[in-house]
């Protein structure tokens, strides 16, 4: 349904977006996960025909949008990662406006409204103005806005960034209720792998610009088909004995998190007696230990050597 | 186009502080200087120097006293210094053998004239007694041929004869202080242009069906009919309600009202487009109103000043052509014809600041 061909931004001399080739099938959810800076929002932007990229295509039923944008911009729609909103209106002032622009009138207008204000529960308080409600009522009424026209392609560019769990929750809630009830297609931008995990069919992982991997959660995982990831709790911080356990014949990568280590090892590795042994050598006292399955931020970790949120 | 100029009225319903706040300030500003400035001659207060006889005073006395529009009375030096640090007066003369000075209470435009008449009066008093030297009794002559002239020379020129500036303080204050204030008014709205693309709501419009030309009219649109509904509603407060005497060609001063308000539109969307943020717009719009109302006759009649680089810059801005438009018509009773240039003049200028800001815009915003 939509395609990039080698989608790629130049500013100046850095490289933002290169040659980045995704695809998304009707009524599917997509994902797009990558770091902070890792070229996800420019990457939108050129989607959404908001920017135009310096080579590359972006097709739609596979005709370029490029010159011809009113097709995409009929069917598409993005949640910015802003609260792009008026915020001196209400929610139901906003909804108007937008619905307005996408050539909604009269009773069709008003049922809309009312229609995506039940969709993020804010049917009540909707004469309320926006810079009144808290956060996360903000990022639904962003996401209302989005909806007044009933769209067939949704972009979310990180759309929980500084909210609560219960309106994130709610967030993701709604999304996943689009996609599955509706058959809203979906592109899902975050550096937050649970949620992309929790929504998403497939995912592109990005990095500095460029896709490193994408496919389904269980082919990515795949990834770390021959590693376990080993994480291991402590009382408190050991640089000097995190830094020794990663330099253990057999791990491939380690991670430390304050208190906490996180280790990439090959399957069946038997590395656990010598971390053992080395803590008791630093006086280190172990509180948990965790053999897990790979999760997407292990297969980021694995292909960067870096964490989501470094 | 539509949906975005209703959203901008939708705004203005919910924040209508700053309009409200510049129709009230031109209003109490014109209302309160024009009532200090009725009431009859200005009254000046005068004092001579020593080096002025009791005699020499007087005759300054008599000679300054020629003139309707002032009201001169010599007192000591120091009770014209009281009335002037209690504000009893505006400004008071000291009489030197071949000079004054001015002391100077209120900076207003009174002052301009005051000053602009006593050069005049001296440059032609101390002309004379330089003449009366070489040939005595040349002033008995030039005060007869004054009253009886040979000849009757009448040069008249577009604003009247030559040499006829006329000062109508009410309408000067009137026209100054609207043509001001609405500087204010209607930058300050097109500071939402860099509001919604600091915020987003921009990109938001700019994915949507609508054209991006639809969503600048909408602004600007907005932007001049909140401008010009205040200068009309203002010309019209003052002329029915307090009476102002704003000539026969009503229809005209709001036809200049709307050139004028098209270059001011115009030239805030430059400002927008080369000054980005919206706190460092707060600094530079009141910057540029005031040194524009400054320059361009605003506060003061243009007629007074006499500096060249001054009377270049002025000749470059809205509110010079604005002003001289708006008195041609309402002080001088002129017609479309006398005012053609300066309405060119207007409508050029939007035109070139439009075309430029919004490709600055549009150039910032694609790199």
């Amino acid at each position: 349904m939509l395609d990039t061909d080698k989608l790629t931004k130049k500013f100046k001399d850095t490289v933002a977006v290169d040659n980045v080739t995704i695809s998304l099938r009707q009524g599917e959810s997509v994902g797009l996960l990558g770091p902070n800076g890792a070229g996800k929002s420019t990457a939108i932007a050129m989607i959404s025909t908001l920017m135009k990229p310096t080579s590359g295509d972006v097709r739609l039923h596979g005709k370029s949008v490029l010159k011809n944008n009113g097709a995409m911009r009929a069917i598409l729609v993005v949640v910015p990662q802003k609260i792009a909103l008026y915020e001196e209106l209400s929610a139901y002032e906003n909804l108007k406006f937008f619905g307005r622009i996408y050539g909604l009138t009269g009773k069709k207008l008003e049922g809309q409204i009312q229609y995506v204000l039940e969709l993020v529960g804010l049917s009540d308080r909707q004469k309320e103005l926006v810079k009144n409600y808290s956060g996360g009522m903000q990022r639904r009424v962003n996401l209302a806005a989005a909806m007044m026209h009933e769209p067939e392609v949704l972009i979310m560019d990180e759309p929980t960034v500084g909210i609560d769990p219960q309106s994130r929750n709610h967030l993701l809630e709604t999304i996943r209720k689009l996609n599955r009830e509706q058959g809203m297609t979906v592109l899902y931008t975050s550096h937050y792998m649970e949620e992309v995990e929790k929504l998403c069919d497939r995912v592109y992982i990005m990095d500095h610009g460029k896709v490193i991997a994408s496919g389904t959660k269980e082919e990515l995982k795949g990834i770390l088909s021959e590693e376990e990831t080993v994480w291991i709790e402590f009382d408190k911080s050991y640089p000097k004995l995190f830094e020794k356990l990663g330099q253990i014949e057999g791990i491939q990568h380690a991670v430390t998190d304050e208190h906490s280590l996180k280790l990439i090892i090959p399957k069946g590795a038997r590395v656990l007696g010598t971390l053992f042994h080395e803590a008791e050598r630093y006086g280190a006292q172990i509180i948990n230990v965790n053999v897990q399955t790979p999760t997407l931020e292990d297969v980021f970790l694995r292909l960067t050597g870096r964490k989501l949120r470094d | 186009m539509k949906a975005v100029f209703l959203l901008q009225w939708r705004r203005f319903y919910r924040k209508p502080l700053l309009v409200v706040t510049m129709f009230g300030l031109t209003v109490i500003f014109v209302s309160v200087s024009a009532a200090g400035n009725q009431g009859g001659p200005q009254a000046v207060p005068l004092y001579a120097d020593q080096s002025l006889t009791e005699r020499e005073a007087n005759d300054w006395l008599e000679r300054l006293n020629d003139d309707d529009r002032f009201a001169f009375e010599l007192m000591p030096e120091s009770r014209a210094r009281t009335l002037v640090a209690d504000g009893n007066v505006g400004h008071a003369v000291k009489l030197l053998t071949t000079d004054y000075r001015l002391l100077v209470g209120r900076e207003d435009p009174n002052r301009f004239v005051l000053d602009s008449y006593l050069r005049r009066t001296y440059s032609e008093e101390l002309s004379l007694q330089r003449a009366e030297q070489a040939v005595p009794g040349i002033r008995e002559q030039v005060e007869s041929s004054r009253d009886n002239p040979p000849l009757t020379l009448t040069v008249t020129s577009r604003q009247g004869e030559e040499d006829s500036f006329q000062y109508n303080g009410e309408l000067q204050l009137l026209f100054g202080m609207t043509l001001f204030f609405v500087i204010y008014t209607i930058m300050f709205s097109l500071v939402r242009i860099v509001d919604e693309k600091r915020t987003g709501t921009w990109s938001r419009m700019i994915i949507s069906p609508v054209r991006k030309w639809q969503i600048y009219l909408g602004h600007l649109g907005y932007s001049f009919l909140v401008g010009f509904s205040q200068i009309t509603l203002i010309f019209l407060l003052f002329r029915f309600a307090f009476g102002f005497d704003l000539g026969d060609h009503f229809w005209l001063l709001i036809a200049i009202a709307a050139c004028y308000t098209f270059s001011i539109v115009a030239l805030g969307l430059l400002i927008i487009s080369l000054v980005t943020k919206p706190q460092q717009l707060g600094a530079v719009i009141p910057i540029i109103a005031t040194g524009m109302a400054m320059v361009g006759g605003a506060f003061w009649p243009i007629e007074l000043v006499s500096n060249e680089i001054l009377l270049a810059i002025a000749k470059v801005l809205p509110i010079t052509y604005g002003i001289e438009a708006l008195t041609t018509v309402a002080v001088y009773g002129e017609g479309v014809e006398a005012i053609l240039l300066q309405l060119a003049v207007l409508i050029g200028f939007g035109a070139i600041c439009m075309v430029i800001g919004i490709r600055l815009l549009e150039w910032r915003s694609a790199s």
